[in-house]
């Protein structure tokens, strides 16, 4: 039998080459001129779901900016995603960031989970390439920029975010709480707030905690109760909550321990006013739905919903059906993530409309910072700005309540489209 | 050989004013996994003791020098090497449950295993460490700080840290010490008989193989900016750790850098070329296809193939 053999000239050229390739990834034919955006989500690995469909959300949204005539002001520039996947892992975080930027990124978008975000904000800062963070609640993010950019540390804040952080979905929520049993002429007492133990689930609990101290509302948080997320099982932890005869338990889950949580709460006959959480995923989502059908009945959670009463959102997330059922096989809900993901890639284009140069980062950022823009498709509670750290202290939640195993808006009023029922009917 | 090795280093050492960033991070990457690997390499290639709880000495090392730096205002230069003593102090706890029970094979791999998990749990539910959060460390690119505004010095410190583990393995390689782990590997018992103080050696592999991966988690945090406990301690850490080694040739001098520099541009080259289209998730069937493929052609790893190929068929 022959043998073919690899010569050593052979395997240092196919080497040379590899690390050429390596090198320089740029493509090297001439490309019309665009503003190219380095969209990084994970797109696989632990969160690919949520970030497969903020993915789809900013092209959507680069897609009908670049059909409407691209940025006017530029000339009609065109927009070109450079898409990213982090995986969640941090560390993909910065290396996607750096291969964006390497391939001529001017602004970079992402990314979900806030471990990636924070690698990613160190590449903006190293590069000066604006970064909004269109997904990521922990505060930190963007307070340490503003903090080392206050103390002289760094000289200009490259890094915004346009969605809530921890702690005001934690000021939203308390308030919703507060006003949602206001207006039931209700007044429960105790509430049992449970939650998944990772950094998500913390998170939201330490927000929402910190709010009901700071707001001291009627009702008292009795109880909290940490799971391991992914549970095996819950029932320890709904038995405790029982013993603890609370009017409202609270949970912040994730899909896994939401479809282990409400079917061992209905099991355990748990006598409640309702289930109405902070804000968390699991209680929403169309496969929680096929899973949990009648256990999510009436259950309430506060999370950044789109406003459904906008007609443009209705068209585009008719339009985000079709396409995911297209693509994947199944229809699938236009919501939080597609949603600010979405509104991302418009707000970057009202940017861009209004910077000076595109040459020069500082001006994109200075636009950034005199931002008002009102033409977001989620629900927000005035136009879309920065504050002094470089969040949008509009990006609020909405409450939402599952009505004839749907999502439905119903609080505050002015985004509400059905009235909400609680206490629950009585099983 | 020596010619050859100083000439890598040189053209590695030039290698910055070249590349584009993406490049740069690239290899900073195959450094520190290489670094990561010949840290393993010495208790998991040479001493065969198979630890897969290495990312707790990361962590370890990381979260020390991140809460040094962050409370106290200790710069993470004196922080990286608290970090690896007290990565090389559980390292002592570990090899001295391990080594005194005389747990081996899958034992040990259980024992490691179970401390990196009990790491990451108990850092998950301490919020004086930042809990399930983590700790977000400020960019303020202050070179005290172990912060750099130019991206590049990052390579240079990730290229140290590899050459010098490198380094203490070529040193130890020579050493009786070197001799006495390939000769409890080989066979522990017959070892034993012949006078060599098992348990001794076995520690001190363990107490240097820590220490050494403790630095590298200062290195990690500050250079991402962000610590979780899952990507600090978790098990998908410890296996990228032993990876390189396995594949590159665990017990030789270069197998894990030589595994790093096939593993991370594969990871990444994948990622970026069967990523980009609808096909999510396609680059990492083809990252496992390749790694099959290695394992398969090449169980021993590449560099005893690589060392037959350049030096072997010499005439």
């Amino acid at each position: 039998m022959a043998k073919t053999r690899l010569s050593r000239r052979a395997f240092l050229r196919s080497t040379a080459a590899g690390a050429a390739v390596l090198g320089f990834p740029l493509p090297l034919r001439a490309q019309p001129k665009t503003f190219k955006i380095g969209a990084i989500h994970p797109v696989t690995g632990p969160l690919a779901e949520p970030g497969q469909a903020c993915r789809l959300g900013a092209q959507m949204a680069a897609d009908a900016i670049n059909a409407a005539g691209g940025i006017k002001s530029k000339g009609g520039l065109k927009l070109e995603l450079l898409l990213g996947d982090t995986q969640t892992k941090p560390e993909n975080g910065r290396v996607e960031a750096e291969r964006a930027v390497g391939q001529g990124a001017q602004m970079l978008l992402g990314s979900f989970d806030s471990g990636s975000t924070n690698s990613m904000v160190s590449v903006a800062q190293q590069k000066r390439v604006p970064l909004l963070v269109d997904i990521a609640a922990a505060d930190p993010i963007t307070a340490n920029v503003a903090k080392s950019v206050k103390e002289g540390q760094q000289k200009v804040q490259y890094v915004y975010r346009n969605f809530p952080t921890g702690s005001s979905f934690g000021r939203n929520a308390v308030q919703y709480f507060t006003e949602i049993f206001k207006e039931a002429s209700v007044s429960p007492k105790r509430v049992v707030l449970m939650h998944a133990n990772d950094l998500f689930g913390t998170n939201q609990m330490r927000g929402f905690k910190a709010a009901w101290e700071a707001a001291k509302p009627s009702w008292e948080i009795v109880e909290i109760i940490p799971w391991p997320e992914p549970p095996s099982d819950l029932s320890t932890e709904v038995s405790r909550a029982k013993a603890l005869k609370p009017d409202v338990l609270a949970p912040i889950t994730r899909p896994a321990s939401a479809q282990l949580l409400l079917p061992e709460i209905r099991k355990q006959r748990v006598e409640l006013m309702g289930i109405v959480g902070p804000g968390s995923p699991g209680l929403y989502e169309a496969g929680q739905f096929a899973v949990l059908k009648e256990d999510l009945e009436y259950v309430m959670t506060s999370v950044p919903w789109p406003s459904f009463k906008n007609p443009r959102t209705l068209a585009v997330a008719e339009e985000y059906a079709k396409r995911t059922e297209r693509e994947t096989g199944r229809r699938r809900t236009f919501d939080t993530n597609s949603g600010y993901s979405y509104d991302a890639m418009f707000l970057i284009a009202d940017i861009l409309e209004r910077a000076a140069t595109l040459g020069d980062p500082d001006a994109i950022v200075e636009a950034m910072r005199k931002t008002r823009f009102a033409g977001g498709l989620m629900q927000y509670g005035g136009p879309i700005l920065f504050n002094e750290i470089g969040d949008n202290p509009n990006a609020i939640a909405t409450m939402i309540q599952i009505l004839g195993q749907k999502p439905v808006a119903v609080w505050p009023k002015a985004a509400a489209l059905q009235k909400f029922v609680f206490p629950r009917p009585k099983a | 050989m020596r010619w050859l090795g100083a000439l890598a280093v040189l053209v590695l050492l030039a290698l910055p004013a070249v590349l584009g960033s993406y490049a740069t991070t690239i290899l900073i990457l195959v450094f520190f996994y290489g670094f990561l690997g010949q840290a393993w390499n010495i208790v998991g290639g040479y001493a065969g003791q198979l630890s897969v709880g290495h990312a707790a000495f990361v962590g370890i090392g990381g979260y020390t020098a991140a809460m040094l730096s962050l409370e106290w205002g200790i710069t993470p230069w004196i922080g990286m090497f608290v970090g690896g003593a007290l990565a090389a102090v559980l390292g002592a706890v570990i090899g001295y449950l391990g080594f005194r029970f005389g747990l081996r094979g899958f034992y040990f791999v259980l024992l490691t295993v179970a401390f990196a998990e009990i790491c990451r749990i108990a850092v998950s539910n301490v919020d004086a460490v930042g809990g399930a959060l983590g700790l977000y460390i400020t960019f303020t690119g202050d070179p005290r700080q172990f912060q750099f505004q130019d991206g590049r010095v990052y390579y240079y410190i990730a290229l140290a840290l590899m050459l010098a583990a490198t380094g203490v393995v070529a040193l130890l390689e020579r050493r009786r010490f070197g001799i006495y782990l390939a000769a409890i590997r080989e066979d522990e018992s017959a070892a034993e008989a012949l006078g060599v103080d098992t348990f001794k050696y076995k520690m001190l592999a363990m107490v240097v193989s820590s220490f050494l991966t403790g630095l590298g988690g200062t290195f990690y945090a500050f250079y991402l900016f962000s610590l979780q406990p899952n990507a600090m301690f978790g098990i998908p850490l410890s296996v990228e750790i032993i990876l390189r080694p396995i594949v590159g040739g665990a017990g030789t001098l270069l197998g894990p850098i030589l595994g790093s520099f096939m593993l991370t541009p594969l990871g990444e080259l994948s990622r970026l070329y069967f990523g980009q289209g609808g096909h999510h998730g396609l680059h990492l069937v083809a990252y496992g296809v390749l790694l099959i493929a290695v394992v398969l052609f090449l169980p021993q790893g590449a560099y005893p193939y690589l060392r037959r190929f350049f030096v072997g068929s010499r005439p």
